[in-house]
């Protein structure tokens, strides 16, 4: 006889849920350290914050959501069998990363420009560790699409797309905290 | 076509991310920056909330849509917490 748990509930593996909260325990203990510094020098931090852009960040956060959308549509496609739809749904999802690639790529190219690195101000620390770290997900995530664009069993893909739900997950937390609060 | 869940989901989370950039360039006064940044860590939970719910599929869990629901608002009271600190020093 087999018994159900809790952990039943789970869309998906129990394993990706494991990395998604370890995730989140990482990047919010990163969030939270950014704002405990900023309390002894929010003129500072502001005044920093200032010299990025959040139009770009906002628009940033536009691809990453519609990426995660159609990464979600895939997975549906997937399991109501159109699997060559499901694949095309995976690769533009993948684009959409790299497009956010790009934008985050043109900021990091602005702010080298202007002599800004990650030694100029507390704010910056913060800003290329988080960001940086986080980009480096995208980068991962976008691997992971592709792979299971090719190798596309539904748990396969369903696992994928928690992944980069994830990545979606810490940049709506990350985006405001960094680029928003004045 | 806007009976489909996922499409509901991705159309609040471009509303909410437009607005909390709306806000935040927005020209508040300073006794009003507190406010906004509240505004602002307010939609970043409903965004959240929105990828916990319909990209992860946590709306078919309750017990742990709930459940990150709660963490979630913790963690956002945490961070707006030490966000005001600053401005009732």
């Amino acid at each position: 006889m087999s018994e159900t748990t809790v952990f039943d509930d789970l869309p998906g593996d129990l394993m990706i849920w494991v990395l998604i909260i370890s995730e989140l325990l990482v990047f919010g203990a990163g969030l939270a350290a950014f704002l405990a510094v900023r309390i002894t020098d929010p003129a500072g931090f502001a005044a920093a914050q200032d010299m990025l852009s959040r139009t770009g960040a906002g628009i940033n956060t536009a691809v990453l959501v519609t990426s995660g959308a159609l990464a979600a549509w895939a997975l549906l496609l997937r399991k109501s069998g159109r699997r060559g739809k499901a694949r095309i749904t995976l690769v533009a999802a993948a684009f959409l990363g790299v497009v956010f690639m790009v934008i985050k790529s043109l900021e990091y190219a602005s702010k080298a420009a202007h002599g800004i690195a990650w030694d100029t101000h507390p704010f910056f620390t913060f800003y290329y560790l988080l960001t940086g770290f986080h980009a480096a997900h995208v980068v991962a995530g976008v691997v992971v699409l592709l792979l299971v664009a090719w190798k596309d069993a539904p748990a396969n893909i369903e696992a994928g797309a928690a992944f980069w739900h994830m990545v979606d997950l810490v940049w709506v937390l990350l985006f405001p905290v960094i680029y928003l609060l004045r | 076509m806007l009976s489909d869940p996922l499409l509901r989901a991705w159309l609040w989370l471009i509303g909410l991310s437009l607005g909390s950039t709306a806000v935040s360039l927005w020209h508040w006064p300073p006794k009003m920056t507190a406010l906004a940044g509240t505004v602002i860590l307010t939609l970043a939970w409903l965004k959240a909330r929105i990828i916990l719910s319909r990209y992860l599929g946590l709306a078919a869990a309750p017990f742990w849509q709930r459940g990150f629901g709660i963490s979630l608002a913790v963690f956002c009271a945490l961070l707006l917490g030490l966000y005001l600190i600053p401005a009732f020093a």
